[in-house]
């Protein structure tokens, strides 16, 4: 026998590989018109781990501290071998993340994957999402640039509009009466420690119940499309004649994460500041305010639809109400069918609701 | 065996890529890691000879390391290595006995840094060091 073959069946016999590796990959079928917007979720996962790991480099150097930061974020850019390199892909990378986030959310909507008996994964989802974006919110700040200043001031303001507990919010949130030291001590630990861990946690609930449930068959190339649960049992979605996870799916993962990384290296290595504009580059001050200070483009519908409304709390409402809906969209949205084609309510809302928030983030980033 | 041929070219470039992507990711990161070379001040390091009291011992930052200058009567301004020649320990000055003492294994040294007893193999390395209208200058 092979080195190879006495390893492997040295683990085989203590942790039964073989079968752990037919269930999990082999002998894991996925349904046969399965497509590539599936692999979205690996991307993500990928993109997450990409993340983790500069973002523990970064730490090495960046020191949080109101007096330090920015220097350090500096040397960095300027001193440390590749320190650029690794900012940029932590940078780059957060903006990435949303963007592909936002592309995972469509196709599920779209192909129909969040309904019953699938509502919990679509819940742990928009509770990632919005994790998503609670950890770029205060990553935004840690540079301690006119920008990050300014736009946590915005964003922390904001929660101000809230009835009677509005203000004490706010400060609470920054830790004193304006953005400043306090601010940057809380929002390091959350954004290094407290979200990121929580999202490792939900990443792996969101895969339990993906696991536990089965793929959801995708509506395209298909005669019947309707989910034919009834609601009464348990039953584990199987799809018997599928392709192999492995090495089928897998490959298809692969794919998709090369063409991510042909995208994220088109950015960093031809347009790395894409996504900073130059207040990013200014130390904070917090006794200037920069003209036009606007907050990252994901979150500029919210702060257009904050300044459309007359009063704040009214913008606030109209942003609770539509998240809300999102999130209950699977008990909301109880019909079996699942081609997008089919459900032409869906559609017409859909793409308004699309149309809306690009519309209103161009109108955000021109005002 | 055409087809063998081509799937052991394929085999081979699809090794080269994933080598030249593995260099790719893993130099920038050795070199992120890599401890960032101090901005040296042309490596030299002045003093006031007015400023270091007679039989007293300065330490300071030369080169990286520590060292320590002593002004005494008899040999004058003598610049050493503060770094124990045993197992790196930095030794302290004992004004009263004029002596360099090792904290660690108890190695003891002259105020010329000769080995008086204890472990340590070697003398404190000098440092070479030069006067010029009342500044001293080690370097
Ligand atoms: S290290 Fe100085 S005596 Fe051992």
């Amino acid at each position: 026998m092979s080195l190879y073959k006495n390893i492997d069946n040295w683990l085989d016999v203590r942790l039964g590989t073989h079968s752990l590796i037919e269930k999990e990959l082999t002998g894991y079928l996925l349904p046969r018109n399965i497509n590539a917007w599936y692999s979205l979720g690996s991307v993500l996962l990928f993109i997450f781990s990409l993340q983790i790991v500069t973002g523990i480099l970064l730490l090495i150097y960046y020191v949080p501290d109101a007096d330090k930061a920015f220097a350090s974020v500096t040397m960095i850019m300027n001193r440390v071998p590749f320190g650029w390199l690794v900012r940029m892909c932590h940078v780059v990378g957060s903006n990435m993340m949303v963007l592909i986030l936002l592309f995972h959310m469509l196709s599920v909507l779209f192909m129909g994957s969040y309904k019953s008996p699938r509502e919990l994964n679509w819940l742990s989802g928009f509770i990632l999402f919005n994790l998503v974006m609670a950890i770029s919110l205060t990553g935004y700040l840690l540079p301690w640039s006119q920008l990050s200043y300014w736009a946590t001031t915005v964003a922390t303001n904001s929660v101000g509009a809230i009835p009677f507990i509005g203000s004490y919010l706010v400060e609470f949130l920054r830790g004193g009466k304006l953005v400043g030291p306090p601010t940057l001590g809380r929002f390091f630990a959350l954004h290094v420690a407290v979200i990121p861990i929580t999202i490792a946690a939900f990443v792996g609930i969101h895969l339990v119940l993906l696991q536990r449930i089965g793929v959801s068959t995708p509506p395209f190339g298909l005669k019947e499309t309707k989910s034919n649960w009834r609601g009464d049992t348990f039953r584990y979605e199987e799809h018997p004649g599928g392709i192999p996870f492995f090495p089928n799916y897998l490959l298809q993962d692969m794919t998709s994460i090369m063409l991510y990384l042909a995208l994220f290296f088109a950015v960093l290595f031809f347009d790395p500041y894409l996504f900073l504009p130059k207040d990013a580059f200014i130390p904070a001050d917090p006794f200037l305010t920069p003209a036009h200070i606007k907050p990252e483009w994901y979150f500029l519908p919210n702060y257009q639809t904050l300044k459309l409304f007359p009063s704040e709390f009214l913008g606030l409402a109209v942003q609770g109400a539509a998240m809300t809906f999102l999130a209950l969209l699977p008990f909301i949205d109880r019909g079996t069918e699942k081609h997008p084609l089919k459900r032409p309510l869906f559609m017409a809302c859909s793409i308004g609701g699309i149309l809306l928030w690009i519309g209103l983030a161009i109108w955000g980033h021109f005002s | 065996m055409e087809n063998r041929d081509r799937r052991k070219f394929l085999g081979v470039c699809l090794g080269g890529i994933a080598s030249a992507s593995i260099a790719a990711v893993a130099y920038p990161l050795f070199r992120y890691l890599s401890p960032i070379p101090e901005q040296e001040n042309s490596g030299k390091v002045t003093f006031q000879e007015s400023d270091i009291p007679e039989g007293e011992a300065k330490f300071f930052q030369y080169a990286g390391s520590a060292a320590v200058l002593i002004k005494n009567k008899e040999q004058g301004v003598i610049a050493l290595s503060a770094v124990c020649t045993h197992l790196g320990c930095i030794v302290q000055w004992q004004k009263e006995r004029g002596e360099f003492l090792c904290p660690c294994h108890a190695g003891r040294y002259t105020a010329q840094g000769l080995v008086i007893s204890g472990p340590p193999p070697k003398p404190l390395q000098p440092l070479h060091v030069s006067i010029a209208n009342g500044t001293i200058t080690i370097g």
